[in-house]
Formats: C-alpha cells, sequence, structure tokens
C-alpha cells in the first residue's frame, strides 16, 4: 500500500476498538414482517435531494437517505489536457470517495479498490445517459464524496451523480436512478440499511444471500448499471433486478423535482 | 479493452450476421471458441494453468504462503487475485497502460469468488486469528483475442483444481504454538473447486446477444453483461461494462443465456480437468504461444 509521505500519517498500529467486539451474526432481518429499523421490506428510506449545493462547480447535487449521505459536483465541459485523450466523443471521468472518516473503520486518503471500482461502475452507470457526441474534444469530470455511509451508498452516488450532470446543463438522453437491493434468503429488502447490507464475512448460513444494485433511465426504461455481490440463485437475481427497476421508475419524480426547484431557485436569484 | 480498427461496413457485416445467428467465424450465439487447457505449466508454483481460447492466452499461477488472516475473517483463508497485462500481448499496455484493465479483471474475479460456498476458505486456516494460507493468484495476459474475462476465470479454475497446498501440523506446548511443514512433497492437501464460479461475458451486438466475442466482435459492441455463475446455476457477480445501456427484457434474455452457457462451461471445465488429473505426468505438453 503506497502511503503519502506529505501526510502525518497514524500511529503504525493502531486497532478500531469495534474489531474486538464480537458482532452477534445478523440472522433475525425481518422480524413479522419488519426489518431493524421498523421498515417494510419493500420500504425505502425518505429521500432528500437537492441540486446546485456547490456555487463554484458547473453543476451539483446532495443526497440524504437517512444517514446515508452523499455529495456530488461535475466540472466541465473542459479541454482535454492530456494528448493521448483527444478523442471525437467528450471525456467522462469519474472520482468516487468514501470520506476517511465516512465509514465505522476510519478509510485511507488514497483511493482503495473498492473505490477505484465504484468508479468505474458509476462512469459506466453513467456514460449512457450523456449526449458526449455533443462534447468532442471535451471532457467533463464527476466527483463524488460520500459524507457518510449507511448502506446502499452506490445506489444515492448514481442518483446524486445524474442530477448534478444534468445541473450543469450537460445535455442528457435522461437521468440516471440508482436502487439497491439485499437478497437474504427468499426476502428482498430494498434500499438496505448498514446494517442490512451484504458482508461477505459474516456468514448467515443462508443459501442466498447477496445484494444487487441496478442503475436506469426511467424514461427512456434502459438498464444503465448493474451489479451484483455474493451468491443467489438465478430466479431471485431476475426477480431483484424487476424490482429494482420498479423503484428506479418511481423514483423519477424525485429526482425532477429536484431539479425543477433548483431551476426556479435560480431564476428567483436573478429575476 | 484492446480495440482493434474496424470500419463501419465491417462492423455492419458483423452486426447483420450474429441477427441471422451466423458469426464471422462461422459460429452460433451460443457457442465457444476452441479451447485448450494445460495445468502444471510452471513447477515454481503450488499451482498452474494455461488457458488457449483462440488467440486469447492466458496463464495462471498459484502460490500458496503462510500469512495473517484478515482482521474480518480470523477463520478463514485468504484468496488475492492479481492481473499483469503483459506487453507483449499489446504495446498498449506498456508501463501502465494496461493498469485499469487488470483492475477490473482482477475486481470481478474477487467478487465473483466472494462468497463463502464458493471455495471453502476455512480450510487454509491455520491457527485461528493469526496464521492462514494465503493464495496468491497471478494471472498473466500474454496474448489478447477477446473474451478476457471468461478465459481469466476459466484459467483460475483449473489452477485452483491444481493447487496442493502442504499439508502443517500445529503442536502447542506452554503456550508456545509451533507450525511445521510436512517432509513428504506428496503429503498435500486439494481444493474443492466443484462450485467455484466461471465468468460468462454477453455482448450485446446489434439486437441480438453473443458469448465469447472475439476482438472484432468486442469492436461492435457497446454493453456488456458479465455473471459470474457456478455449476448448480446460482449467480454470484452480475456487472454490466460498456458505454451502452440495456433493455429491462433484454437483460433478463441475457441472464438466461449466461446462466445456461455458464452451466455447461463449468461442467466440461469440470470433465476436462479430471481427466488431465488421471493422465498425471503422461499427459502431453504443448507448451506456449503457439
Amino acid at each position: 500500500m503506497p502511503t503519502d509521505s506529505r501526510r502525518i500519517a497514524g500511529p503504525e498500529s493502531s486497532t478500531n476498538p469495534y474489531s474486538f467486539c464480537t458482532e452477534k451474526p445478523r440472522h433475525d432481518l425481518l422480524k413479522n414482517g419488519k426489518r431493524q429499523d421498523g421498515r417494510k421490506e419493500n420500504n425505502l428510506r425518505p429521500i432528500f435531494l437537492k441540486a446546485g449545493v456547490v456555487s463554484q462547480a458547473r453543476g451539483s447535487a446532495y443526497i440524504e437517505q437517512n444517514e446515508t449521505k452523499v455529495i456530488c459536483a461535475v466540472y466541465g465541459p473542459r479541454e482535454v489536457v492530456r494528448k493521448e485523450d483527444f478523442s471525437m466523443k467528450g471525456l467522462l471521468t469519474c472520482e468516487f470517495k468514501f470520506a476517511i472518516f465516512s465509514c465505522r473503520e476510519r478509510r485511507q486518503h488514497q483511493q482503495d479498490i473498492e473505490e477505484k471500482d465504484y468508479s468505474v461502475q458509476l462512469l459506466e452507470a453513467l456514460e449512457p445517459a450523456v449526449c458526449l457526441d455533443k462534447f468532442p474534444k471535451a471532457q467533463m469530470n464527476i466527483y463524488v464524496t460520500v459524507l457518510q455511509n449507511d448502506g446502499s451508498a452506490l445506489a444515492a452516488a448514481i442518483t446524486c451523480a445524474s442530477v448534478a450532470m444534468a445541473d450543469s446543463g450537460i445535455e442528457m438522453y435522461d437521468l440516471v436512478a440508482g436502487c439497491a437491493v439485499r437478497v437474504a434468503g427468499k426476502n428482498l429488502l430494498m434500499d438496505p440499511c448498514n446494517q442490512e447490507e451484504y458482508k461477505p464475512e459474516d456468514e448467515t448460513g443462508l443459501t442466498n444471500s447477496g445484494s444487487v444494485t441496478v442503475g436506469l433511465m426511467p424514461s427512456l426504461q434502459q438498464v444503465s448499471a448493474i451489479s451484483s455481490k455474493g451468491e443467489i440463485e438465478f430466479e431471485l437475481v431476475k426477480q431483484a433486478v424487476a424490482k429494482c427497476v420498479d423503484v428506479c421508475t418511481q423514483l423519477y419524480p424525485v429526482l425532477q423535482q429536484a431539479l425543477v426547484k433548483s431551476v426556479s431557485e435560480r431564476q428567483n436569484e436573478e429575476g | 479493452m484492446v480495440d482493434v480498427l474496424l470500419s463501419d461496413a465491417e462492423k455492419t457485416f458483423i452486426i447483420h450476421g450474429i441477427q441471422d445467428n451466423l458469426r464471422d467465424d462461422g459460429r452460433g450465439c451460443e457457442d465457444y471458441r476452441h479451447m485448450e487447457i494445460e495445468t502444471d505449466v510452471v513447477s515454481s508454483t503450488s499451482g498452474s494453468a494455461k488457458v488457449r481460447l483462440a488467440n486469447t492466452e492466458i496463464l495462471v499461477g498459484v502460490k500458496a504462503e503462510l500469512g495473517e488472516p484478515s482482521s474480518g475473517k480470523p477463520d478463514k483463508g485468504r484468496l488475492e487475485f492479481f492481473v499483469d497485462c503483459s506487453a507483449n500481448a499489446t504495446p498498449e499496455f506498456e508501463g501502465r497502460g494496461g493498469e485499469d484493465l487488470a483492475l477490473e479483471i482482477s475486481n470481478m474475479l474477487t467478487r465473483a469468488y466472494d462468497c463463502p460456498k464458493c471455495l471453502d476458505l476455512g480450510k487454509l486456516c491455520v491457527i485461528k486469528g493469526q496464521q492462514c494460507w494465503v493464495l496468491y493468484v497471478d494471472i498473466l495476459l500474454l496474448e489478447c483475442g477477446g473474451n478476457l474475462f471468461d478465459a481469466a476465470s476459466v484459467a483460475v479454475k483449473a489452477a485452483l483444481y491444481n493447487t496442493c497446498i502442504p499439508t502443517v501440523t500445529v503442536s502447542q506446548d506452554e503456550g508456545h504454538v509451533d507450525i511445521e511443514l510436512s517432509d513428504d512433497p506428496f503429503d498435500v492437501q486439494h481444493l474443492d473447486v466443484t462450485s467455484a464460479p466461471c465468468i460468462v461475458t454477453l455482448s450485446k451486438i446489434g439486437h441480438s446477444h453473443v458469448v465469447d466475442a472475439s476482438q472484432k466482435e468486442e469492436a461492435c459492441c457497446l454493453a456488456r453483461l458479465m455473471m459470474g455463475v457456478t455449476e448448480k446455476g446460482t449467480v454470484t457477480a452480475l456487472k454490466k461494462e460498456g458505454s451502452g445501456s440495456l433493455d429491462p427484457s433484454s437483460v433478463e434474455e441475457m441472464m438466461e443465456t449466461g446462466k445456461r452457457v455458464g452451466q455447461a462451461l463449468n461442467k466440461s471445465l469440470m470433465e476436462v480437468l479430471c481427466l488431465e488429473e488421471q493422465k498425471g505426468k503422461k499427459k502431453e505438453k504443448t507448451g506456449f504461444l503457439r
């Protein structure tokens, strides 16, 4: 692991106190049809979505789903820096980062493998939605920071980034809504929080245990991102994807409302 | 992905062909190209395999070392994937050129293997919380002829099948723990890879989808769906790749195909591996890059 010499590193060996406590395995994700936070299987957490939060950026958005908080800023279109990156299609880049303090365990300053993986997935979720043909020789950069992670961070990031992109005025074919689902046994829990998220280390003994994240362009009805973790039966994967597609379609008005609000606010400021 | 230059007319030719279930090399849409597998090719490893899928050639070496288990899983061994894109395959890989692709392949494999039932990592634990076997799976791309993910996953499974882990005995006296390695080089343990996944990549070309896309077909394809499929037909990893998007109904169709093809692939791979093991030392060696 390369370290940044300009930063003061913590002590060489330090341990998170939480790693000493023995967590009891969470066999009861669903009790009497209710989840740990009182939601039903299909219920999402309340969403707060606001566009235009970073004044310096071309476009930006902030999303909050209870304790999951994600901020995203879009810069560009601007000229490509490196000659090799020249292309007749616009270049989209994505940087996904968990804030160092955002998770239960402290993250490193530099992007780790998980963050790089999420960056690629986010990029591939947004690429089909942006009219890149209209921006030859240009690049657009998306920066996503997770301020606090309480599960479904990638899904929230997809939604947030697409709203930020639309807020920047860059031409798009459609917005992208993201949604995650946790598969546990025969149950499909929508929008899992951190406790419910699939973690390969705590073996629950279930045959079906995993999670699926889907990004959907709602008005085109096209899936732009799909990813899964854990071992899941085929029929359940199909169900999970279908359910995510459904929920993403339902999220569409929320995204639209956020954009309309930001535009009218901007008009009020100017007028 | 490594790109080939293809004119619009050539692309149209390929796309129209696939619409009629005819590919430019004569295959049907669900057919793999000819695949050759050879195990135990590098003697300095604990297990190795070489897979040649038409023009794609991948060499995998597994090295077993003793190390510390990760803090989240104190009673499990570790599996680490590393992909090296050799600049021999294409000059684009020179320096850091292949890094993105390498990371993508290793991430996909890590995800596909990251479920408790794929590979029994509990067997690799030596002393709980202190010592375990770490399997370093190093994947070397020698030649790129399309469909790297599938070929890499097949090679990984074959190499893990071939892996021999020396037997160790742990003795404990007065709080002092000793690990003793067996003197007998044939006193080894094998891994059970029957439920390990294979990755199947489905490329959407035109209105239909194909498995095992060649380099030319990859150039025509905007969106791919990758699936980690086990022998039982369960899905261990799913990923959409590429700059295009997919219709929900075609996602379903592609997954159906992926499951079917993946199960068949796993089955024939296990048959070939068993056959190869039976031959033992008598088998013919073919060597690299023919």
